[in-house]
């Protein structure tokens, strides 16, 4: 493959550092400016900084365009003003979403204490991109069986699908084999959640009623149809509505509560 | 006994790659995808050992995945099975000498194997199909899985010979020339 052993090398090295790059700029989408971004703006800034002061100091000779300034500064107050109010709105908006959530949470632990509960560790994951299911170190000696719900701290991660003495497998809500029966928190439409291929953390709500009214950042719990989930656990919320042309077909992306990329411990339901 | 040493080599290798798979590529990964590293690994065994061996090697590190994580016991070792015996037509067909080759051998490689598991799957467990979203993993996870071999092929093909050597004899140069 190599016949030269010095270019063979060289070659292995460089694809390494593709790699890396790729996995490196690949996973780093979280809004943060980036390395390269910084050193570009450190080389640009300074000029730009000049520019501008200068712009200003022409500007600031034009005596000629009064008016066009007093409108200029008048549009500026009421821009800032506008914004103030805007964001007044939106701290509103926040706090009274915050009292719907807290409100739900103090229903929530309610709700728990009436289950009895294992607590395991996430000890194993699936190896394949395509199916997510997760590996708990609890078994049928502790008490666990075929079909109990799993539990996490948020809400549900999913339901136990083979048992060993010591460990259980748990096909978790967003593996693509998995459907669970839903209603929405305010509405109580019913819906069904599947798990989708591409994400970590979105269930694709389908079978909407045409009638059925979604508002964004809803409440989804468990319906309890089907027998598989209990009644009333929390799934997530409501992310985003996507409408297609045939209203039927509709569906909306729920954002899961529970972090499944982060998902270390859960507790089991033994009493459903 | 030289056969033996190489044997206990390979499960050790199977060992690491486990938990290469498990633990470091389940966070280094592009944009959410995983490499296989099993593929790789069950297609370099039976590319230079004989046909048998990495057919067995498939289905034993496959049935042990299945154990392990999968939710229905078989379809890896199935399929790590038959990664085995195609890598044996690979063998006598192509030559292991070849960069364009081995990337064509092991993207082929991939893309049948991961396409049957995804197959298999939504026929037996009832997948939500989703084609788009597949494609896009499958083809991230080809290019993955490319780069991977090309990084450690000169590794493979030092050891890989060594083996041939035991295995088939050496017959590189006869069989070519």
């Amino acid at each position: 493959m190599y016949k030269n052993k010095k270019s063979g090398f060289l070659g292995v090295f460089i694809t390494i550092v593709i790699l890396v790059v790729i996995v490196i700029f690949s996973n780093n989408n979280n809004g943060e400016a980036s390395f390269f971004e910084n050193a570009a703006n450190k080389i640009v800034l300074p000029i730009q900084n000049g520019l501008t002061y200068l712009k200003n100091k022409v500007n600031g000779n034009q005596t000629f365009f009064a008016d066009v300034k007093d409108l200029k500064k008048q549009n500026e107050e009421l821009q800032k003003q506008n914004s103030e109010l805007e964001q007044s709105l939106r701290e509103l908006e926040n706090i009274k979403t915050e009292n719907e959530q807290l409100k739900e949470y103090l229903n929530l632990s309610e709700k728990y204490s009436e289950y009895k509960t294992i607590y395991g560790y996430v000890v194993n994951r699936d190896i394949s991109n395509y199916f997510k299911t997760i590996v708990i170190n609890v078994g049928s000696n502790d008490g666990v069986e075929n079909g109990m719900t799993v539990i996490g701290d948020e809400g549900l991660v999913g339901h136990v699908v083979s048992v060993t003495a010591t460990t259980a497998k748990v096909q978790t809500i967003v593996d693509t084999a998995s459907s669970v029966s839903a209603i929405m928190s305010t509405t109580k439409d019913s819906i069904v959640c599947k798990g989708t291929l591409d994400s970590d953390s979105e269930l694709k709500a389908m079978y909407i009623p045409t009638d059925a009214n979604i508002i964004q950042g809803d409440s989804i719990e468990t319906s309890g149809i089907g027998g598989v989930y209990p009644k009333g656990i929390h799934i997530g919320t409501v992310k985003k509505v996507i409408p297609t042309q045939n209203i039927t077909e509709r569906y909306a992306l729920v954002q899961t509560a529970v972090d499944f990329g982060k998902l270390t411990s859960v507790l089991v339901v033994t009493n459903n | 006994m030289k056969r033996v040493i190489i044997n206990m080599v390979l499960i050790l290798v199977t060992f690491i790659i486990y938990f290469l798979q498990l633990n470091f590529f389940s966070w280094f990964t592009i944009d959410g995808v995983k490499p296989n590293l099993f593929i790789i690994l069950v297609l370099f065994i039976g590319l230079f050992t004989s046909k048998n061996l990495g057919a067995i090697y498939g289905m034993v590190i496959g049935i042990i995945l299945d154990l392990l994580t999968a939710q229905k016991i078989g379809f890896n070792a199935l399929i790590l099975g038959a990664v085995g015996l195609l890598a044996e037509i690979f063998d006598k067909n192509f030559s292991k000498d070849n960069k364009m080759t081995i990337i064509v051998i092991v993207s082929i490689t991939t893309i049948i194997a991961e396409t049957t598991v995804y197959i298999l799957n939504y026929v037996f467990l009832n997948l939500n199909i989703d084609m788009f979203a597949f494609i896009k993993i499958l083809l991230i996870e080809t290019m993955y899985n490319i780069i991977l071999s090309i990084i450690l092929y000169p590794l493979i093909q030092k050891f890989g010979y060594y083996i041939e050597n035991e295995y088939k004899g050496n017959r590189i140069l006869t069989r070519y020339f």
